[in-house]
């Protein structure tokens, strides 16, 4: 292992993920981060907008979802790299009348390009986001899906694997 | 060449022997005795109808070029190379016919039909009958294509079972199917609901499945447009159209454009057979109306001078002479005239301000739309377009090289070798100094789980004008079985390998008849190259950008003539387990006897891109 230089660029956890002193991360405890996953600088991540158990609660058809554990706002997956000011923030829905925000999961071995903006509510793995596409909330796209730079992925749209997304919806 | 430096490009041999294809040879048996352009239409896609028209072309002159053609080296200059080299990861490899499979050597069959928003597979039968379309809840936007969600409009925050009417919307463009005044009852089965409002008829029997109605519609229909089609034939022509309108209009009439078509196409297809299986034309029941049969007779109706008088005279000619196909004349027939006679209303409305501009649907809007949409009120969501799982076979052995399994898996890779180059000294690929010798590593890989003895062969001198030297400084060698990835991993842990390549690079230098480096499945071997002058470049000394002018003497340059391209002969040997031909021989044979194997490609490698010397 390399000799950890004392104020290095990046800030390097025992899992083996490299995140820059530079990048804005929200709400840390609501993230999960695989390991060997490199987040470079003013990349945002607002773990913040997390789901409150509250508002899942106070809805009678459904139990509340694990009140103890601290909800997961955004589950990077392992070797995946998100490049300069990318923006992920958990999708969010207006459902029954109350604004709530979902998890945002991402896959292995992705690649998040330079600007991007991910509000999916799952990348799978080996996805490849390009430089300053946008990613609609609660898209859901599929393993080794290709996203062109600059392309925007309305919101729900899924994208099945092995496809390439390009361009814009109108 | 569109690919950046360097790459490589494999020759399928399928340009210099043509497949063995049944198909295919009947079809070139046809052309040339020329008949009508119908025939022989089974193989599907453009792409085999190009290669048997480049087959036709080299018919010609193949039997004169083939004896040289056998021995000369690979050209990937000669215009014939062009329509057979292609990237690796294109390729696949027939493990029947042992050979290198281009995707002119490869048909294509569907497997299924999935939809790409809610990944559903649809069985085939149901897209015979329903179309290929998601017949779920999945629907695209008219308006921006981007998919449609199904939300309440009752937004309230509602505690409690909540129903309310649903609409479908889309959260890119903010469209609803509110704007369309539609509103669905229930959250599912969104289509038949949809369905059933757009039928704008009140007819009785189309209920729940509108396709089985109007395939019943159609059934119903048929014996009435007989019965017109022989009333034709007795010459009854004088006022049948304004009889028939009031007659069947009441008892049905298309509603919608799929029953319009569902009534043409059964109209049309009466009226072929009808017309073309009567006593005085027997080909006709054979061949139908692409028959050359068909053809002459209908040539004949136009000389015939007498063709009008059978028609009105009566019924005494009316047999001997063909009976005339005749066009749709009532709407259960399919006839469908403008609905708008009067087009006022919608000119006024075009002129209006809150129609006008923004209001009409625009052309790429109306294209998915029934042919009378002209404003965005009239557009309706669009079920999503399935898409379809192919796999893909040898189109001379019929066997499957590439099998789609789920949606979320990996197409399988080509199990033949796949190379890349890439130079060790890092001169810019761009702008290759004449004359100045460079090293390009060459890493072939196995993707099989058996090792492979591989032997490289170059012409010493490049073909073409910009004569390049080449040497492979090592052109035998192994590459290991593609084993267990772990293993490469605990063999390294063993034998401490400096970690980082260009340091080892830079140590190393390049030696003939040993190999650059050596990995699991892998091999690295050195070619020393000594790119060649460009022509002209002594002629026009002053050519100081990268185009080469037309020197005093030389010719003119051509495009490209100034990118460095290797052909490489690789021939490779392996013992396979010869699974295939002991089932043949009926498990006679030993278990474990091996059956050597080879295969032998020309390739291209695309090095850089020789700059012209001043």
């Amino acid at each position: 292992m390399a000799p950890k230089a004392a104020k290095g660029e990046y800030i390097e956890t025992d899992t083996g993920n490299k995140i820059s002193r530079r990048s804005q991360i929200h709400g840390t405890q609501h993230i999960i981060l695989g390991g060997k996953t490199v987040i470079q600088a003013e990349a945002v991540i607002r773990g913040d907008l997390y789901r409150l158990s509250s508002t899942a609660a106070s809805d009678p058809t459904n139990p509340p979802a694990q009140p103890n554990t601290p909800s997961v706002a955004i589950n990077v997956g392992r070797y995946s790299y998100i490049s300069k000011s990318a923006v992920l923030r958990p999708p969010s829905r207006l459902h029954r009348g109350v604004h709530s925000y979902y998890p945002l999961k991402i896959g292995d071995h992705v690649f998040v390009g330079e600007a991007a903006v991910i509000e999916a509510a799952s990348l799978g793995n080996h996805v490849q986001v390009g430089a300053g596409a946008v990613v609609g909330s609660m898209a859901i796209i599929k393993d080794f899906a290709v996203v062109l730079e600059g392309a925007a992925v309305p919101p729900g749209m899924v994208v099945p694997s092995w496809c390439v997304v390009g361009g814009e919806a109108c | 060449m569109s690919r950046p430096f360097p790459y490589t490009y494999v020759s399928c041999p399928c340009a210099d022997t043509p497949v063995p294809d049944p198909a295919r040879k009947r079809k070139s048996r046809e052309g040339s005795q020329k008949q009508t352009p119908e025939q022989g239409e089974q193989t599907a896609g453009g792409d085999s109808k190009d290669s048997t028209n480049n087959e036709h072309k080299e018919d010609s002159d193949e039997e004169e070029e083939e004896e040289e053609e056998e021995e000369q080296t690979f050209d990937p200059r000669s215009p014939r190379s062009n329509f057979s080299m292609y990237p690796p990861e294109q390729l696949l490899y027939c493990e029947d016919c042992h050979q290198i499979k281009c995707p002119r050597c490869i048909t294509e069959e569907i497997v299924s039909w999935f939809c790409p928003s809610c990944l559903f597979e649809t069985p085939s039968s149901m897209v015979k009958s329903d179309g290929n379309r998601c017949g779920r809840n999945c629907f695209n936007c008219p308006i921006c294509t981007a998919p449609l969600a199904v939300s309440t409009i009752e937004s309230v925050t509602g505690g409690g079972s909540q129903q309310g009417p649903w609409v479908l919307s889309c959260s890119y463009c903010m469209w609803t199917t509110l704007d369309i005044g539609i509103k669905f009852d229930k959250p599912t089965n969104i289509r038949s609901q949809l369905q059933k409002m757009t039928d704008t008829t009140a007819a009785p029997p189309f209920d729940t499945r509108t396709r089985q109605g109007s395939r019943a519609f159609a059934d119903l229909k048929s014996p009435l447009s007989n019965l017109a089609s022989v009333d034709e034939q007795a010459g009854n022509r004088e006022a049948p159209s304004d009889q028939h309108i009031t007659k069947q209009d009441q008892t049905a009439t298309p509603s919608n454009a799929e029953a319009q078509f569902a009534a043409l196409k059964s109209f049309y297809r009466n009226q072929i057979s009808e017309t073309s299986t009567s006593p005085s034309d027997p080909l006709g029941s054979d061949f139908g109306f692409s028959s050359p049969g068909a053809l002459n007779r209908l040539m004949s109706l136009y000389t015939s001078s007498t063709r009008l008088g059978s028609l009105y005279g009566g019924n005494k000619k009316a047999k001997s002479k063909p009976p005339v196909m005749r066009e749709a004349l009532t709407p259960s027939e399919g006839l469908r005239i403008s609905a708008t006679p009067n087009p006022d209303p919608v000119i006024s409305r075009l002129r209006s301000a809150e129609g006008g501009w923004d209001g009409v649907a625009s052309i790429a809007q109306r294209a998915e739309q029934s042919p009378d949409v002209r404003f965005t009120d009239d557009l309706l969501p669009l079920p999503v377009l399935l898409r379809t799982k192919r796999a893909k076979r040898c189109k001379a052995c019929k066997h499957i090289l590439l099998y789609p399994a789920a949606v979320t898996t990996a197409p399988g890779s080509p199990s033949s070798t796949s190379a890349a180059s890439a130079p060790s000294p890092n001169p810019d690929l761009n702008a290759l100094t004449p004359l100045r010798p460079i090293h390009v590593l060459l890493t072939l890989k196995n993707h099989m789980f058996d090792p492979v003895r591989v032997t490289l062969a170059t012409p010493s001198v490049t073909p073409g004008r910009v004569a390049s030297k080449v040497t492979v400084l090592s052109p035998q060698f192994d590459i290991g079985a593609n084993s267990d990835v772990w293993d490469e991993a605990l063999q390294g842990a063993s034998a401490p390998l400096t970690t980082d390549p260009k340091l080892r690079a830079a140590e190393k230098v390049p030696e003939a008849g040993k190999v650059w480096d050596k990995g699991r499945n892998w091999t690295t071997v050195v070619l020393e190259v000594v790119p060649g002058t460009l022509p002209s470049s002594d002629a026009d000394a002053g050519g100081g950008d990268g185009e080469v002018r037309s020197g005093a003497g030389s010719a003119p340059a051509q495009p490209d003539e100034d990118v460095l391209e290797i052909p490489v002969f690789v021939h490779m040997e392996w013992d396979a387990e010869g699974q295939l031909e002991q089932q043949d021989v009926g498990k006679a044979s030993k278990p474990d006897d091996l059956v050597a194997r080879e295969l032998a490609y020309w390739m291209v490698l695309g090095v850089g891109r020789i700059q012209p010397s001043f």
